[in-house]
């Protein structure tokens, strides 16, 4: 319960001294976990990697930023619709290429992707390399902005911190709840023996998809989030392969398969790159890429210390330890 | 074209397709063979051709050495983490070079390649540029040298082997910490081959690995694992996928189109063309 | 759970060692003025970012070390006179070219460095990005090379651009074309192919061209957009080959231009015009490799400034020395050119402003009248209008020639100073390849 205590009070010395940007990293945190744990059903537990997910973040933030301009839906409409949407295309696309195992579906992830990005910057609907700007609304309070999803002025920074945390909890629970039923073991089964699984009568295709489309969700609810908190969408925004990477990272350092997994790796790659990115990426030694050249090398050094992700670590030992140290002090 | 592909390719193929090693950082080896090539062209007036060998020696030792220190270790854990890694290295190499050399695009002028740049060679009726000509020969010896290694040498069963099963093979007296390096020293060498011939048509600068990586992957794919020949194959027929489609449609969809390409084939043979597994 | 007492470690840790960074800045009578510069140092548009810094640099030098007869804004002297003297200071940040990262540290800069007054992105994209973010923070915000139209004209109050758009660059190409026949030029030129790549700028560019072209009465034989990061293009070249037109309208960056040329010359192709705007023309870089190839000769393009008669300005060399300090050696190209007249600009303004509120910035800045005296480009001055584009700035066109230089060639009184004689038809690749001998 600490930590939910420490996640809802995080913002507050920000506001008061008015550095609202690290309030924006909490965000970019928050988002990435979320999007980490979806990745986790599909990457972790079910064993498939896919390397594409942007397209459904891209598909997300598009849905709902066409959903509110042109047919004035209110933001949080726009949110489901983007999720339904977003299932709906994922389920369309993904049950054929589950024919193909491993490494090859990995790839035909990747053909995705590559294949959303000229239709992205193309395609007149979405306004091709133009992008779609969400109108920005003035004035109205806290609770209109939740409502609308849109922060005017300066609480920006807190309106969207909360809200990346509201449907980070959402998905945390969600995941928790998915992860101890039915379907769960079912991801596990086809991760672990796909052969085995058929045999006893799970169609590992359906739940490819299922999981498949369910990270799609999470994702188009990050897109949206995403969309409203840059009030503009452009193709190789959302598209970006940051968006692939790094909650894949953030999972895979974290552990991969464990639910907690993600969370961790974003609240220890976020800060780092942003930190490098400030202090080492400016000053007479900008431009020279000096940060993202000790960001490469933290993350090898953290790959190669501790190839099964830092939840590995034997935490519970070293707490027992410490707590061990403290009762023998005390006693003593 | 296609056959500059396939040297891209061909690479990752062994490392990946044979050893199942992700390599997020492939293109990077390349972009440094291009580096290579043009720093000893500026520099020393050597031409690429000839670099070429030296190069790729010294990219050899470099896949080694990543192996040996980085992958190594990184194998104990989850397949994931391999990417991880190797996405780190990614950003490790290029902005190192970024460092080193900044962002400023560079170019070879003086090689044999760029002289006979506009010499073309007509035949039947189609019109080939000698320079893609050589360079394409170049390509194409290289795998078959590549091929006879492995599919005919025992140093190729054996690496065939610790690729299909590790534990296996060991009880058959292979190391396989062995077989890991050398392909992955082999792995670069070729890549860095590749990036040395292409430096002569493109413009050297850090960035320019990323879109070669992914199209390598997705030919080493669609060849399917396993399968030198597969990749050469997969490789034309991008090339060539990637002429027609700029030919006759909107040429933002060429990429597009290859690998829908490969969707559409991976539905009928999710082997790839000759995947052995 | 135990697993969340690691997650607070680290958000504590993380806490901490944000507390002990960059703090507030204190309130009062500034001796420094933060200047936020936001550019893509790495990544795609590293090139272009490189050019910003050392132009940034070369201002924030000229504006705090004395030279007495520079004359431009702010040259003798040191500091801001009208703030007692006090220095400028530039606040660096690489975003990789990234928009999300653009977003993120320029709120960095603003509310935790509390810069002054933002300058970037530096490409129309990006740029876009953050608009909307600096406008509900109310500080000054340029972008003076940025030159896609819609940036002025989306009703942002707090976004100035002293630099031309493409809405009236591209049209001058078109001006220039439609004026030649009767200043000697061919008389035939009837057909027109557009060859664009897939981003924001590119693409506003083509819409702008699209539809002079109608209106020029061209007809359009083929119209490609190719994707940012392409490998080869030669079966583009092929179709532009077929499709034969008078006037090839390109706009690529960089990157994809030396591809597109290396595949030209493989087929032994060239347009009998090639006209182009922005992107590879405009990257000094670019222009220093063709000299050794001829690759660039007869291109044609729009450009900022008549950078053949600007240098002549004895405060334009002046001002190229200090450049070649930061540049490794680099000229100043036009580029440079507009990012320093645009900051000259802006430190005026503070100066007039004498304060750094951003109320007084503004106004300050919207009741600008500099003449054309005072700057190293050649625009009529600065004065802006209601988007806050500066009304005064319309750009040449410019073709480079065998000495790989840019020369003047449009409008024609300027062109007659300039004394170049247009190059046409364009040469082949293999009369470019005797030239070098």
């Amino acid at each position: 319960m600490l930590g939910a205590l420490v996640a809802l009070l995080y913002p507050i010395p920000f506001e008061r001294s008015g550095q609202i940007y690290y309030e924006t990293v909490g965000f970019l945190v928050l988002l990435n976990a979320m999007l980490g744990i979806g990745w986790n059903i599909i990457g972790g537990w079910a064993g498939q990697f896919d390397f594409g997910p942007s397209i459904f973040f891209a598909i997300g933030a598009y849905t709902a930023a066409l959903l509110t301009i042109n047919l004035g839906w209110n933001a949080w409409l726009a949110l489901l619709g983007a999720m339904v949407v977003s299932a709906a295309i994922c389920a369309a696309v993904t049950y054929p290429v589950t024919k193909l195992r491993g490494h090859y579906f990995a790839i035909a992830t990747v053909a995705m992707w590559m294949i959303a990005q000229p239709i992205g910057a193309t395609w007149p609907l979405i306004n091709g390399s133009q992008g779609l700007f969400i109108p920005v609304a003035t004035g109205g309070g806290f609770v209109h902005g939740v409502l609308t999803m849109e922060f005017p002025g300066r609480g920006k920074g807190l309106g969207f911190y909360y809200l990346s945390l509201a449907l980070f909890t959402i998905t945390l629970l969600a995941a928790r709840a998915i992860e101890r039923s039915k379907w769960g073991f079912y991801f596990r089964a086809v991760r672990d023996d796909q052969d085995g699984a058929e045999a006893i009568g799970i169609d590992s295709r359906l739940y490819k998809v299922i999981a498949r489309c369910l990270m799609a969700v999470v994702f188009a609810a990050g897109g949206t989030l995403y969309g409203f908190w840059a009030l503009a969408v452009f193709p190789d925004q959302v598209l970006e392969v940051n968006w692939n990477i790094l909650p894949m990272m953030a999972a895979v350092v974290g552990g991969l398969g464990r639910l907690w997994g993600p969370v961790l790796g974003a609240v220890v790659l976020i800060p780092i790159s942003q930190l490098m990115a400030t202090t080492l990426g400016t000053g007479p030694l900008a431009g020279r890429g000096i940060d993202l050249i000790i960001y490469g090398a933290i993350i090898m050094v953290i790959a190669g210390w501790r190839p099964n992700g830092l939840l590995s670590l034997p935490w519970s030992e070293w707490a027992a330890r410490l707590r061990g140290h403290a009762s023998a002090s005390g006693k003593a | 074209m296609g056959l500059l592909y396939a040297l891209v390719a061909v690479g990752l193929a062994i490392i990946w397709g044979l050893m199942e090693m992700i390599n997020f950082a492939h293109g990077e080896f390349m972009m440094l063979g291009m580096f290579g090539a043009w720093g000893l062209s500026a520099w020393l007036g050597w031409d690429p051709l000839i670099t070429m060998v030296p190069l790729a020696v010294v990219m050899y030792g470099a896949g080694v050495l990543v192996y040996r220190v980085l992958m190594q270790k990184v194998q104990r854990g989850e397949m994931f983490t391999q990417i991880f890694a190797t996405v780190g290295l990614f950003f490790f190499i290029q902005n190192g070079v970024v460092a080193l050399f900044t962002s400023d695009y560079r170019f070879i002028n003086a090689s044999l390649l760029t002289r006979l740049s506009g010499v073309n060679l007509t035949v039947g009726g189609v019109r080939i540029g000698v320079p893609l000509l050589v360079g394409g020969l170049i390509a194409l010896a290289l795998f078959l040298i590549l091929y006879l290694l492995i599919d005919r040498t025992d140093f190729g069963l054996a690496l065939q082997a610790t690729a299909e099963d590790r534990d296996a093979a060991m009880l058959v007296g292979i190391r396989p910490q062995r077989m890991y390096a050398v392909a992955w020293g082999l792995g670069t060498a070729l890549v860095a081959i590749a990036g040395v011939i292409l430096a002569n048509f493109f413009s050297v600068y850090p960035q320019a690995g990323l879109s070669f990586t992914v199209l390598a992957y997705a030919i080493v794919a669609l060849g399917g694992f396993g399968s030198i020949l597969g990749t050469l194959m997969a490789a034309l027929l991008v090339g060539v996928v990637q002429s027609v489609t700029a030919a006759y449609l909107p040429p933002a969809f060429k990429d597009a189109f290859v690998f829908a390409s490969y969707i559409l084939i991976g539905l009928f043979r999710p082997q790839g063309l000759f995947g052995r597994f | 759970m135990r697993i969340l007492r690691v997650i607070v470690a680290v958000a504590v840790l993380f806490f901490v060692a944000v507390q002990l960074g960059p703090g507030a800045r204190a309130a009062g009578p500034v001796s420094e003025v933060l200047i936020g510069e936001l550019l893509p140092l790495t990544g795609n548009f590293a090139s272009l970012g490189q050019q910003y810094l050392w132009a940034g640099q070369t201002v924030e030098d000229i504006v705090n070390n004395d030279y007495p007869d520079l004359k431009v804004p702010l040259g003798p002297g040191k500091g801001f006179p009208g703030l007692g003297g006090a220095k400028m200071t530039l606040v660096v940040r690489d975003d990789q070219s990234r928009g999300d990262q653009a977003r993120t540290l320029a709120e960095q800069l603003i509310t935790v460095n509390k810069v002054h007054w933002l300058n970037g992105e530096g490409t129309s994209g990006n740029t876009s990005i953050i608009q909307p973010l600096v406008e509900s923070y109310g500080i000054p915000m340029t972008c003076h090379a940025c030159a896609s139209p819609t940036l002025t004209e989306k009703g942002f109050k707090w976004f100035y651009r002293t630099g031309p758009n493409d809405g009236t660059m591209v049209a001058s190409v078109f001006q220039f074309l439609k004026e030649w026949p009767d200043h000697g030029g061919p008389k035939d030129l009837k057909t027109i192919a557009l060859f664009t790549c897939d981003n924001l700028f590119c693409q506003d560019n083509r819409k702008i061209a699209l539809d002079l072209s109608e209106k020029a009465g061209y007809k359009i034989v083929a119209d490609l957009t190719t994707k940012t990061g392409a490998t080869t293009l030669a079966s583009e070249v092929q179709r532009l080959q077929s499709a034969n037109p008078d006037v090839l309208f390109s706009v690529q960056y960089p990157a994809e231009t030396t591809i597109f040329q290396a595949d030209m010359k493989r087929a032994n192709y060239m347009p009998k015009v090639l006209a182009t705007s922005n992107g590879a023309y405009s990257d000094q870089t670019w222009l220093n490799a063709q000299k050794a190839t001829n690759g660039a000769a007869a291109w044609l393009g729009r450009d900022p400034t008549a950078i053949d008669l600007a240098s002549k300005k004895p405060s334009w060399k002046q001002v190229n020395e200090i450049y070649k300090k930061y540049s490794r050696g680099q000229d100043m190209g036009e580029l440079a050119m507009r990012e320093i007249t645009g900051m000259l600009w802006m430190a005026d303004t503070i100066n007039r402003a004498k304060s750094v509120e951003p109320a007084a910035l503004a106004k300050a800045a919207n009741e600008t009248d500099m003449k054309p005296d005072m700057m190293i480009i050649d625009y009529k001055g600065i004065k802006f209008d209601k988007n806050r584009q500066n009304e005064l700035a319309t750009g040449v066109v410019t073709q480079i020639g065998w000495d790989n230089d840019k020369h003047t060639i449009w409008p024609w009184d300027l062109a007659a100073q300039a004394g170049f004689k247009t190059m046409y038809p364009a040469p082949s690749w293999p009369e470019r390849e005797s030239h070098k001998k």
